[in-house]
């Protein structure tokens, strides 16, 4: 009887062992967990797997993941990371490549599917993509007094701008003075002088074989393409004088609010922002979409994708990567989330016709176009973007400089940080 | 009349000068607060408004029916009490020997502690991380605790040390003298009379701890995490939400003042103790 009882608390102990083994930990920033909720649940229930997600600031699925690394143990079987992480962590995580079946690659966005690569593996498997597309005010587009004015003054139609030629000309013919106080009021766009990822897209659309370093790693910031973006970058701010001033102290959450405040008629931006437009603000109803302007090499945008790998120290990493597989497979439910994001062509698709969603053609478009691609898959990827192209770009936007010289300073200082 | 008017005078420049000082101590705070009374499509506005056109609540409605503040309130304020209480059971009788007894122990003790305030935190991050994994304290309140007190002793320390200085010796002598042991004369004597330097020291260990980010980023989990790691979460890569972001930090900072002001005479008490010594 004593040996019954004892082997029938060793056999619950082992059952609660196995019951906790089948847990898996998923590290995510926040808006992440919202995003992969509905397919944890889903997951759960068709499998029987617990799913426990860990929500932490952006910055710090970094510090978390890292100090986990460091410590050469992992609380987590899958956490969801940033792209321009992807080189950092690529060591210390598993390779995926059998989760990429020909549906699931084929139903990716190629830049999407490239950036996933480091080395020979296949370090992660997308979770949501976003995508600069262009935003507009519908209502002053279609007004026909505005119209017939724009016709007049450029002899072409107001509509959404498609080319770079389009969207100067938009954002000089939109800024004015509407309370005739002698001052600019309302603006045509914004430029943004704190991030510079809006000029990456700019150098792919000029038909950059890449950003910053070529798929050698030869830094290629001096072409032609990278110049000519640059141009075409600080334009609005230091000819057409269609932006606010103040482009270094733009960044995207100011970019947004002016747009939301109803004080630029357009904004290129990150696609998610569509659904997220507050109901009180000026703009809400007002807003309409295109794709990503194209320049001589079409359109093109950089991906902003999330990635959801398997630490090598995972204790669960079949489970894992059966969460990650059956994330792909019903990317869509993340959709319904408030980013409302996915990352695969039959999500986006799914949902594109419906009311709410006008975005996502757009989107579809940017993120499949044959010139968008990611951003350098290199470890120093942020030193490179603090260090040398982010002062670069500020420097241009000071209209002093002469932009062929800031970039060919920049390439001296990346090659400094790369070697 | 000439006589009359000149101390009034210097009362109202110092009264203004004083205000211009409170003022500009408090108004990061003040704008803080006006920027959790904007409606969303208000905080950010370019350029930017210090008073709110229309007073909303809705940043506030917002944070209180988050799902997981609430709870990472609850882990914050224990993690705090928890923290200033152990510190203070191992810095009150330490700094009291350091500083009554003085050997060159103790004075290597006493440096030894502002020493470890020295070390930056995040490099202690890992071996915490390690240390208390093999603990089996890792994602624990209780290993969050351990490690806001290892962080929160030192400067315990420090204060209290400076606090026992102006106690004279003679004060444990003459109660020894009437019969109290060592221990009975700390804690009948000394320690009653120290209520102000403790209380002192209780608030700054508490606001260590309170606010205590990196630690408790890397120590902790969903369970567990305090209120600074969710105010953060605020901070999404796509999008701030600078609206729940101050009404949460507005909340957050109630405990700490509410404390302030109840020990405002122990603290007032505590930090003017010495000053007349002599």
């Amino acid at each position: 009887m004593n040996r019954l009882l004892s082997a029938s608390a060793l056999a619950l102990v082992f059952m609660a062992a196995s019951a906790r083994a089948e847990t898996i930990n998923v590290l995510v920033e926040g808006g992440g967990e919202m995003l992969q909720k509905a397919v944890a649940e889903k997951f759960t229930a068709e499998t029987g797997l617990e799913v426990k997600f860990t929500v932490v600031p952006y910055q710090g699925v970094f510090d978390k993941f890292s100090a986990e690394i460091a410590s050469g143990s992992s609380a987590f079987d899958v956490v969801t990371i940033d792209v321009v992480w992807n080189a950092k962590f690529a060591k210390h995580v598993e390779d995926l490549s059998a989760l990429f079946t020909d549906a699931v690659r084929a139903d990716l966005p190629p830049a999407l599917l490239a950036d996933a690569k480091v080395g020979d593996k296949l370090i992660g498997m997308p979770t949501w993509a976003n995508a600069e597309i262009v935003f507009y005010r519908k209502d002053l587009f279609d007004k026909p007094e505005e119209k017939e004015a724009f016709q007049a003054k450029y002899g072409y139609p107001l509509a959404p701008p498609k080319t770079w030629q389009q969207w100067r000309d938009i954002a000089k013919f939109f800024t004015r003075d509407t309370d005739s106080d002698g001052k600019v009021d309302f603006w045509g766009t914004d430029t943004i002088g704190t991030f510079s990822e809006e000029w990456m897209a700019h150098v792919l659309q000029a038909g950059s074989p890449g950003v910053i370093l070529d798929k050698d790693g030869k830094v290629i910031i001096d072409n032609e393409a990278h110049k000519k973006a640059l141009e075409f970058y600080i334009a609005p701010h230091c000819t057409d004088h269609s932006v606010p001033e103040n482009v270094n102290e733009i960044g995207w959450g100011e970019a947004q609010n002016l747009f939301y405040q109803g004080k630029t008629a357009m904004m290129k931006f990150w696609a998610h922002a569509y659904k997220m437009t507050p109901e009180d603000s000026k703009v809400s109803g007002k807003v309409g979409v295109a794709p990503m302007l194209a320049g001589d090499a079409g359109i093109a945008a950089i991906p902003g994708p999330w990635y959801n790998v398997v630490p090598s120290t995972s204790q669960h990493k079949d489970a894992a990567k059966k969460f990650i597989a059956f994330a792909i497979a019903n990317n869509a439910l993340g959709i319904e989330a408030p980013l409302g994001l996915a990352a695969t062509n039959s999500a986006y698709s799914s949902y594109a016709s419906k009311p709410g969603y006008e975005h996502f053609t757009p989107l579809l478009e940017t993120l499949g176009a044959p010139a968008t691609q990611g951003r350098p898959i290199n470890e120093k990827y942020q030193e490179i973007v603090d260090e040398a192209v982010l002062p670069a770009v500020q420097q241009a936007l000071t209209c002093k400089a002469d932009v062929g010289e800031v970039l060919t300073e920049a390439k001296e200082t990346i090659e400094d940080i790369l070697d | 009349m000439h006589r009359v008017s000149r101390p009034n005078l210097s009362g109202v420049l110092i009264n203004a000068a004083a205000l211009v000082l409170v003022l500009s101590y408090a108004l990061p705070y003040i704008y803080l607060l006006m920027t959790s009374i904007k409606p969303a499509a208000d905080v950010q506005q370019i350029p930017p408004s210090f008073f709110p056109a229309v007073i909303s609540f809705e940043n506030f409605r917002e944070v209180l029916q988050s799902s997981t503040l609430p709870k990472a309130f609850i882990n914050s304020l224990t993690v705090a009490v928890l923290t200033t209480a152990l510190s203070l059971m191992v810095a009150v009788p330490a700094a009291y020997v350091a500083t009554q007894y003085r050997r060159r122990i103790t004075t290597f003790f006493l440096l030894f502690a502002l020493v470890t305030r020295m070390v930056p935190s995040v490099s202690l991050g890992v071996p915490l991380f390690q240390l208390l994994k093999s603990m089996g304290l890792l994602d624990t309140l209780p290993g969050l605790v351990l490690a806001h007190t290892s962080a929160a002793v030192p400067l315990a320390l420090l204060l209290m040390s400076a606090f026992f200085e102006g106690v004279p010796k003679e004060l444990e002598e003459a109660a020894r003298m009437d019969g109290c042991t060592r221990f009975e004369a700390f804690r009948k004597i000394i320690l009653p009379i120290m209520t102000g330097g403790i209380a002192v020291t209780a608030l700054f260990t508490f606001i260590t701890s309170w606010n205590e980010f990196l630690y408790a980023l890397l120590l902790t989990s969903e369970s567990t995490k305090t209120a600074p790691i969710v105010i953060a979460e605020y901070n999404s890569v796509y999008g701030l939400a600078w609206g729940a972001m101050t009404a949460a930090a507005v909340l957050y900072s109630l405990p700490v003042i509410i404390v302030t002001l109840a020990l405002q005479k122990q603290i007032v008490g505590g930090l003017t103790f010495g000053a007349v010594k002599g």
